[in-house]
């Protein structure tokens, strides 16, 4: 078994951050249209800084190891440095990048984790 | 009639009539064709709605005693026998006796034990309460409600008589219609239940399938999948309702009570499993999932492992369906509804 596969299947049978966020500021869901992965990832956003992240998701293993690396990940980042993280961040999270055809499915949460912040930023009081 | 057989005056197949003859079929010997409470409503002006058997004759002197007792009022039994001389010389006949309660009812005003009785049932299917209607099956009309919620309304005539009724209604409320004699009277006991409703996860040919067949079977069906394109009301024009959005959302929001049959036809665990999680807590009426035996175990596997008891995790019924053997679409989904039928009835499945 690859490390990529290995890494993947532990977060896909214990999750980090599974479940909803109590006192969330910003939320975003995100859908692959065909394979039909979803994804609502919400965060809780105070002075700047991602105090807290959770994701609620009926999707593939690759999606939902994703959602959990991203959502420990973030915790504690500013602003600026939740929006930076990208692809290659997941790909190194996850020890390697997906078959091709499961990109999207390794992507769906960093862009609804990317979105997710946006809308805690345009709710901030 | 997905009410289970009841009628309305505002119903447009009997509004403008003055009156109707309500047919039951109380009792049979033998193999019929529909079962127990079967019914047809025969207007004054000849129209027809429903049916006591298959067709044929039988039913023909339903219709013919009705129009009579339409223009007459009252009620009586008509008994017929289900052959005939020359039908049982070359074998094309099932055998047997039926009994058919014929009552008439009028719609335009006056008091009608009859049509109170079925409003108060209809009451009691609004609230998702199942009800049961004792009528007596001779002499004059009397009728006497016992509903789920623990409601009687209506007598039988007298209190001793409404409480032997309503402790057998209690028992046919879970059961089926049937007639019982009860300190020498027969009376008839007519259960309508609110229909089943099949929530389908995973808009494939397999649910295309289902939701034409339970159209035909009187059952609600509900369309569950994450994918816009899959789940619509164009591919699924005999469906309740088609929803799209997070599927074990969907799920915990529409599949709940024991007249829920949830049937798992993604074939993709990302929609099984959190589907699942929700099912196997609840006391849905049945559970099954499309799969292999082979797969099923493997998530019968993931779900022990997440604290899921053996008991719960035994309601699952993978692979989905009786064994008929087919592999089409709509063979699976005639395998998958035969056996939601044999659970409802209680048979092995």
């Amino acid at each position: 078994m690859t490390a990529f596969r290995a890494i993947v299947l532990e977060h896909f049978r214990r999750p980090h951050n599974r479940g909803p966020l109590e006192h969330a500021t910003g939320h975003a869901e995100g859908a692959n249209a065909l394979c039909g992965d979803r994804i609502r990832i919400q965060v809780r956003v105070a002075n700047g800084v991602v105090e807290a992240a959770g994701f609620t998701a009926d999707a593939c293993a690759v999606c939902i190891a994703s959602a959990s690396v991203l959502t420990v990940y973030v915790r504690g980042l500013s602003l600026g440095a939740a929006r930076g993280v990208d692809a290659a961040w997941v790909y190194g999270a996850l020890d390697g990048e997906p078959p091709r055809g499961r990109l999207k499915c390794a992507l769906l949460p960093l862009e609804t984790l990317h979105r997710a912040v946006a809308d805690a930023v345009a709710h901030a009081p | 009639m997905a009410t289970g057989g009841l009628f309305h005056p505002i119903d447009p197949l009997v509004a403008g009539e003055p009156a109707v003859a309500l047919a039951t079929l109380i009792s049979a010997t033998g193999s019929t064709s529909k079962k127990i409470g079967a019914k047809m409503i025969v207007g004054q002006s000849g129209r027809l709605l429903g049916g006591v058997t298959i067709g044929g004759c039988v039913d023909a002197q339903v219709i013919e005693a009705a129009d009579a007792l339409v223009a007459s009022g009252g009620r009586r039994v008509l008994s017929i026998a289900l052959d005939d001389d020359e039908a049982r010389e070359i074998g094309l006949t099932c055998g047997g006796t039926v009994e058919v309660l014929l009552e008439a009812v009028p719609l335009n005003g006056g008091a009608s034990p009859v049509l109170n009785a079925h409003r108060t049932a209809s009451e009691a299917l609004a609230r998702d309460e199942a009800a049961v209607i004792v009528t007596p099956v001779d002499g004059a009309a009397a009728a006497l409600v016992v509903t789920e919620g623990g409601m009687r309304v209506g007598t039988l005539g007298d209190l001793a008589s409404d409480d032997a009724a309503a402790a057998i209604a209690a028992d046919v409320l879970t059961g089926a219609s049937r007639t019982e004699t009860v300190s020498g009277r027969r009376l008839y006991f007519d259960r309508h239940a609110p229909p089943t409703t099949l929530v389908i996860v995973g808009a494939g040919q397999i649910a295309m399938s289902l939701t034409r067949m339970a159209r035909e079977l009187e059952l609600r069906s509900i369309v569950i999948d994450g994918r816009e394109r899959y789940a619509t009301a164009e591919r699924f024009p005999d469906a309740d309702e088609v929803l799209v959005g997070m599927p074990s959302e969907l799920v915990a929001r529409v599949a709940n009570g024991r007249r829920v049959a949830a049937i798992l036809v993604a074939h993709d665990y990302k929609y099984e499993l959190p589907a699942l999680r929700h099912l196997l807590r609840v006391p849905v009426g049945y559970i099954g999932m499309l799969g292999s035996r082979k797969r099923g175990e493997a998530v019968r596997a993931l779900l022990r492992d997440e604290g899921f008891s053996p008991e719960e995790i035994a309601r699952i019924h993978t692979p989905i369906g009786l064994d008929l053997g087919g592999k089409s679409p709509p063979e699976v989904a005639l395998s998958i509804l035969a056996e939601i039928v044999a659970v409802r009835c209680g048979k092995r499945a």
